[in-house]
């Protein structure tokens, strides 16, 4: 087990090198000239784009750029945006309001998805089951920020129920419908997937053995059928993490979220490549670090999987 | 992660009852001394994130631009009409044909760090903006003073000073300049040309990030990503103090979330509609509306060597006033702007002084179809327009442009009878970049929001030959002797009046010539939640922030 995991570990720092350096390539591709774009529609002086161009080493060919980056970021300077704030200081506090509006995300649809998912597999075909059936076949067909503009006018601007935008340094309540709409779509998928893997799981021999063997259904349920119905449903809700970071950019422009999602859009309009190279590099962290403890989990939940 | 967030959750209440409590303080302090409740009110307003540093001089784009108008008062102020008033200035005498000013500044000035505002507050801001060193992005405003040129040789000292600036006493100093501008008293009340006190020189770097000022209101704090926040100076003397507590701008990366908190009353002004409620926001009962015509204007400038378009050739001449007389611009205010733009009939704008809707040639901008294609098939009779050739429109598509330029194609399509495409480019960055390299082979979109409200600053910028050829704002490389000559005459000018005539016969040479083609004005429009007071926008197409109450 240590083992395994030491050289899961050691799996990732290729995996880091090769996306920030692929991110590198990919900003540094983007056609325009970001000092260019600084003027705007205004005359642009030369001398002092070139004056500009070299403070932040644009004049550099690629690979030069890329390894300046590189070598200050295993000091963690990881360079500064155009208007001269530490790139570490702007991730750090994008982050966590991200982080909060994620797990609030997650909490929700884990919850509501896995109680509903079972409810629906538990008793199939029962009227309850097709409503939940039309609903999460509703939100994951419905674009999120159609779902997102329609609950904020409802919730926050007629009825005035929560706040409508979320803002800076936002609490629970302000989060709360975000959250909701982040985590809507996978919500609706995880009721999919536990409804079908309760009820396929429900036929399966070991459950017909237990139940003659004269296991309360409770236990039935609890023990044999859930145990194994979860472990597809936690390799997507550990995936899940990660997507709920990076993919949070539509509800974070809808509720004006100053987390890394609007943080991220605002860098690659601007073409602050240092800033969208390390926020980029982190979310790649996140999902391998989110891999990894799935992939640990399974060890838990199925006793039959052993990592060497 | 469960445990340190409750923590955090308990220092951050604590530090918000120690601050509601130190507020309380302030508050029950601050009633007593002032008269009612609405004078003290903090309103909040749409704002979104400085691109650079809060300095007056590296400043271009709105984000920062409308902070910092509020934070510095310049030696003239504009009202809502674009009018200039002496402000910091008691007086701007020029002599020497318009050549030299002698600049004499009103006593009591002081910037909010309590040092007096003096000649040289203004003559080394000016030259810091003006050294390449510092590598400021409004650089270009000092270039007609003189010994700007041995300010841009790379690696000039940082502290080297405009030679055409002297400081006769403390508060009077002198400007010379390279050439005649009549235009200079007005200028002077642009963002780049604010005073700046000695802390700034010590560390720039900091200051960026809590400017001191003298205007109607002092910098508390700017949260990145977050906020800027300002209250009243008590201490500003000029001629638009404020009628409220502060401004704090609050930041969106994105128009929809402001409308929907203006809506809902969490934001107090916004000056700006997005696009999903352009066909609502004057009916829309939750907010209340204004839309006036303004000072941005919307064009299309054609490279200057397009086949069939070329600047020098009378066929391209002929083709350029087909294309302009087959749009038809009431159609595409009405239905594509939905009332948000007004039709242009001149190449400045309504909110502008010296401005005209009945100046000879102007009927070139109406909608005439059977006129343009009369002068289309004129136009072939010089050189055929074949089945293979085009006619395309370029534009980013970051800037919510798309519909107007698919209404544009379909209407010369219709009118002319011939191809008409558009070519849009993904980001403004990478569209500007075709534009300076001059790789442009399409009609492109143009704008032109002044920066001081004269007819100079949209004329000179955008079709003198001296800003021509990569070195200004002239992007079609528009080159005519008679029209540099009339802007020269203007320059020279005592009088305003007689300088916007000859404004406007220099813009009755650009109807003949067409180097680009207006569009319409985009109007100030925006949305204030209601209780919001003594809302209305001026010519820059911005809320006036000091009389906001609520």
């Amino acid at each position: 087990m240590g083992k395994y995991l030491l050289r899961r570990i050691l799996q990732m720092i290729p995996v880091v090198i090769g996306t920030t350096l692929l991110i590198y390539a990919l900003v540094f591709a983007l056609p325009g000239d970001p000092v260019a774009a600084m003027f705007g529609d205004k005359p642009i002086n030369q001398s002092v784009a070139a004056q500009i161009r070299s403070e932040y080493n644009l004049d550099k060919p690629f690979i030069v750029q890329y390894l300046i980056f590189l070598k200050n970021a295993l000091t963690l300077n990881f360079g500064e945006t155009f208007s001269h704030q530490p790139v570490i200081d702007v991730m750090g506090r994008a982050f966590p309001v991200t982080i909060k509006l994620a797990i609030m995300a997650f909490i929700f649809e884990a919850i509501f998805g896995v109680v509903f998912g079972i409810i629906s597999g538990l008793k199939r075909g029962k009227w309850y089951d097709s409503v939940i059936l039309v609903v999460s076949l509703l939100l994951i067909s419905v674009p999120t920020f159609v779902f997102g503009f329609v609950l904020q006018y409802f919730v926050g601007v007629k009825w005035g129920l929560l706040p409508v935008t979320a803002g800076s340094n936002p609490g629970f309540f302000d989060l709360l419908m975000p959250a909701s709409v982040l985590g809507s779509v996978s919500m609706a998928y995880i009721i999919r997937l536990t409804r079908s893997e309760v009820s396929s799981n429900m036929t399966e021999d070991y459950v017909r053995t237990a139940r003659a063997k004269g296991m309360s259904s409770k236990s039935v349920t609890m023990r044999h059928i859930l145990r194994n119905s979860m472990i597809p449903v936690v390799t997507y809700l550990g995936t899940d993490i990660g997507a709920l970071m990076g993919g949070a950019m539509v509800t974070e422009r809808i509720f004006n979220i100053n987390g890394i999602g609007n943080t991220l859009y605002q860098g690659i309009l601007r073409g602050e490549g240092p800033l969208v190279v390390s926020i980029v590099t982190v979310l790649v962290l996140v999902f391998v670090i989110c891999n990894l403890v799935v992939d640990m989990l399974y060890a838990v939940l199925d006793p039959r999987i052993r990592y060497a | 992660m469960q445990k340190s967030s409750k923590l955090t959750v308990i220092v951050a209440g604590l530090s918000a009852a120690v601050m509601s409590l130190s507020a309380c303080g302030g508050s029950t302090g601050s009633t007593t001394s002032s008269s009612s409740d609405s004078t003290n009110s903090i309103i909040n307003v749409y704002g979104c994130e400085p691109q650079n540093p809060l300095l007056p001089t590296n400043t271009n784009e709105v984000c920062g631009g409308n902070p910092i108008d509020l934070l510095f008062a310049k030696l003239v102020a504009f009202d809502d009409k674009g009018n200039a008033k002496n402000e910091v200035a008691k007086e701007i005498k020029p002599s020497d044909g318009n050549k030299k000013y002698t600049i004499t500044l009103n006593d009591g000035w002081k910037f909010t760090d309590g040092t007096p505002v003096t000649a040289s507050s203004f003559t080394k801001a000016w030259s810091y903006g003006a050294n390449l060193t510092n590598a400021q992005l409004s650089t270009s405003f000092f270039q007609n003073i003189k010994g700007y040129s041995d300010l841009q040789k790379k690696g000039v000292d940082k502290k080297a000073q405009l030679s055409g600036l002297k400081v006769i006493d403390d508060k009077t100093f002198t400007v010379e300049l390279n050439a005649a501008s009549s235009v200079f008293p007005t200028m002077v009340g642009y963002t780049a040309f604010a005073p700046l006190p000695d802390s700034f020189f010590s560390n720039p770097k900091s200051f960026g990030q809590k400017p001191v000022g003298n205007g109607p209101y002092k910098f508390v704090s700017w949260t990145h990503n977050d906020s800027i926040k300002l209250v009243k100076n008590k201490d500003y003397k000029g001629v638009a103090p404020a009628q409220n507590g502060g401004i704090t701008f609050k930041m969106y990366t994105d128009t929809e979330p402001a409308y929907a908190d203006v809506q809902g009353g969490q934001l107090d002004v916004l000056e700006q509609i997005p696009p999903s409620a352009l066909k609502t926001f004057e009916k829309d009962s939750t907010v209340q509306a204004y839309n006036k015509p303004g000072s941005v204007t919307r064009a299309f400038t054609f490279p200057s060597n397009l086949k069939h378009f070329s600047l020098d050739s009378k066929e391209g001449n002929l083709r350029r006033q087909a294309i302009s007389m087959s749009i038809n611009r009431e159609q595409i205010c009405d239905k594509v702007l939905n009332g948000t733009g007004t039709p242009a009939v001149d190449f400045i704008s309504p909110v502008i002084p010296g401005y005209s809707a009945s100046l000879k040639g102007n009927s070139v901008l109406k909608y005439n179809p059977t006129e343009a294609k009369k002068l289309w098939a004129e136009a072939n009779k010089i050189s055929a327009w074949s089945d293979s050739d085009t006619v395309e429109f370029s534009y980013n598509t970051d800037g919510g442009q798309k519909d107007i330029f698919d209404a544009l194609v379909n209407q010369i399509k219709n009118t002319l009878g011939v191809k008409a495409e558009t070519k849009p480019i993904p980001t403004f960055s990478e569209f500007r970049a075709n534009i300076t390299a001059r790789k442009m082979n399409a009609l492109f979109r143009t704008g032109w929001q002044a920066d001081y409200p004269s007819a100079e600053d949209y004329l000179t910028p955008l079709y003198s030959s001296a800003a021509a050829d990569g070195k200004g704002s002239n992007d079609g490389d528009y080159k005519n002797a008679d029209f540099d000559a009339l802007l020269t005459k203007a320059a020279g000018s005592s009088d305003e009046a007689a300088a916007n005539k000859d404004y406007q016969a220099a813009e009755e040479l650009l109807f003949k010539d067409l180097p680009s083609v207006p569009l319409y004005y985009e109007n100030a429009s925006g949305v204030a939640a209601q209780g919001v007071k003594n809302f209305k926008m001026n010519w820059k197409n911005l809320p006036v922030y000091q009389e906001l109450t609520k």
